[in-house]
């Protein structure tokens, strides 16, 4: 029987993101949240495998209180329960303290054969938290899985890298992180809707863990990108095309 | 002896990270490690382009991947405290930075874009982008070593002086992992170098059948260009190879031209498009994101604006 973790993280829409009129300053206010979506294909995996093998999934998050509103939409999704590690002082994490909490709770007494990450998050998308949570508790990883078969005590990944695909075996326990291409996330219906709210959640918080954890990243700033443009458009009459043709080649760009 | 470490998978990402950290080492007036693993013919290269000292990571078995360097590499680090490990932006190096950051208990600032040295603060100050690009973060590491993963090509390669000297040391051979390699199936590269082209027709959801291609195709010709494509073009319908497509998980171009077909303009592709020369779109939402973002754009149905331009284009560079 698998049992399997699999980690989310409740992230700004990223259609919502607006800066204030004149300024680069963000304004995220009134900006929706939403589970990452790089980590629904790792909730999906959970779920596929455990279709297939038996066992269980259990979902987790790291947030702050507001994050509660994720707990029946990633339930919603499949996984039998989720812990909620909350506390209001988890708020803008870095990835060496989200990777700490995450570890911290799962040795709380979480049992799991595998741990199933997203490839990134939606919005840091820093790439760190599944390896580094894999080295917390001392159980080895992968990054960046395509295809994914369990195959006794061991798992079988195939890992898509720069210079072509990589099968490796790992034994279980064991991390890995998916790319988006391994499948296809259903889309839960109502009748998933109404189950989730009969799902058990449990909560973990920071005085469970009794410890701190102090950032190693600080953030200085973060402000819109800019990406400045001329902008300038033309019609798809043809004398338009005739002027964006000599556009193109007066800043010798071609020719 | 501490100093600024860098790790790379290739020669040339060796000698961009070179560049950087001979800049950093010379103001924090400090030293240049350079790793080298595979092929050590290239120590003596890394040093006349920077490198105080070269340290040479044993070979690995067949079935030993990469990342089994990691606790070699941390051990290395815990007993000579660099100052800052900078390491490029690939995916075994980017799992790698991370485990060795999480054994030494340090920050890592993820593919950073910018880094500047602040002399007052004595920190790297790094810049990365976050939001799937929309916003720049700014961070600094409060621990040691300031550690970062830096993309392929974001600087230019370090020059060589002649007759420099430095030190190259063999470290101990990493011992097997739990993780072991079955099988490497190499990439067959099935088209030209996008990161390279310096004209790219780049091709998004617009295009309504893989046949239709052939219009995108016929301007790059005309153009000289190689064709390119969003993610989902190669990652869910794969009418191109998937090193065609750009954006924030893919790759990172910067042309002297890039026109984009049919392409909206969601972030995350644009990000892997804003250091291109001149960006050019044709779209027929004229309110589509991608004209915000571009220099030139031609608000229409492409199927009808595509023949039209390659002919107007064909005749223009005839001459």
């Amino acid at each position: 029987m698998l049992r399997i973790i699999t980690c989310f993280k409740w992230v700004v829409d990223q259609a919502d993101i607006k800066t204030a009129p004149g300024s680069r300053e963000l304004a995220l206010e009134r900006a929706a949240y939403r589970i990452s979506d790089y980590d629904r294909f790792a909730i999906e995996e959970a779920v596929t495998l455990q279709e297939q093998y038996g066992g269980s999934t259990a979902a987790i998050t790291v947030g702050t209180p507001a994050a509660r509103k994720s707990l029946k939409d990633v339930l919603s999704r499949g996984p039998e329960k989720a812990y909620f590690v909350n506390d209001p002082s988890f708020d803008n994490l870095e990835p060496s303290q989200t990777s700490s909490i995450l570890a911290s709770a799962i040795r709380t007494g979480l049992e799991y054969d595998l741990i199933i990450c997203g490839e990134g998050s939606g919005d840091l998308y820093a790439q760190q938290v599944g390896p580094r949570l894999a080295e917390a508790l001392d159980i080895p990883c992968t990054t960046c899985v395509s295809k994914l078969t369990i195959y006794g005590h061991q798992l079988i990944a195939e890992r898509k890298l720069e210079d072509g695909i990589e099968v490796v075996t790992i034994p279980l326990p064991a991390l890995i992180t998916v790319l988006p291409e391994i499948n296809t996330p259903r889309i839960p219906g109502l009748k998933d809707t109404l189950a989730a709210s009969k799902k058990p959640v449990i909560e973990i918080t920071a005085a469970d863990l009794g410890q701190s954890f102090e950032p190693c990243l600080q953030t200085v700033s973060i402000l819109a990108a800019t990406m400045e443009r001329s902008g300038v458009k033309f019609t798809s009459e043809p004398g338009d095309i005739t002027k964006f043709v000599d556009a193109i080649l007066k800043t010798g760009a071609i020719g | 002896m501490a100093g600024v470490w860098i790790l790379a998978e290739s020669r040339s990402q060796t000698l961009e990270l070179l560049n950087v950290a001979v800049g950093l080492a010379d103001k924090l007036g400090t030293q240049v490690t350079a790793f080298l693993y595979g092929d050590s013919q290239l120590a003596q290269e890394y040093i006349a382009h920077g490198a105080d000292q070269v340290l040479i990571l044993p070979p690995l078995t067949e079935e030993q991947p990469l990342e089994d360097y990691v606790p070699v590499i941390a051990a290395e680090a815990r007993q000579e405290d660099p100052d800052i490990f900078l390491l490029a932006a690939t995916t075994r190096l980017k799992e790698m930075a991370a485990r060795i950051a999480a054994r030494l208990n340090t920050g890592l600032c993820s593919s950073c874009t910018a880094l500047k040295f602040d002399e007052t603060g004595k920190v790297l100050v790094m810049e990365r982008l976050v939001f799937g690009g929309a916003a720049l973060q700014t961070v600094t590491c409060r621990t040691r070593p300031q550690m970062a993963t830096i993309a392929p090509r974001t600087f230019t390669p370090a020059t060589p002086v002649a007759d420099r000297k430095g030190q190259i040391r063999e470290l101990p051979s990493p011992p097997p992992g739990l993780v072991k390699i079955n099988k490497r199936k190499p990439k067959t590269r099935q088209s030209g170098d996008i990161t390279e082209a310096k004209v790219l027709v780049c091709v998004g959801r617009g295009i309504e059948q893989e046949q239709d291609m052939a219009l995108a195709r016929d301007l790059a010709e005309v153009i000289g260009g190689e064709l390119a494509c969003t993610r989902p073009i190669a990652e869910e319908l794969h009418w191109l190879p998937e090193e065609t497509y750009i954006g924030l998980s893919g790759q990172q171009v910067k042309p002297d031209l890039y026109i984009g077909i049919g392409i909206s303009g969601q972030i995350q592709h644009v990000t892997g498009i804003r250091d291109s020369r001149l960006i050019c779109a044709i779209n027929r939402d004229e309110n589509a994101d991608i004209f915000g973002m571009s220099d030139y754009g031609i608000v229409g149905d492409l199927y009808s604006v595509l023949p039209e331009l390659t002919r107007q284009l064909k005749q223009a560079l005839k001459k």
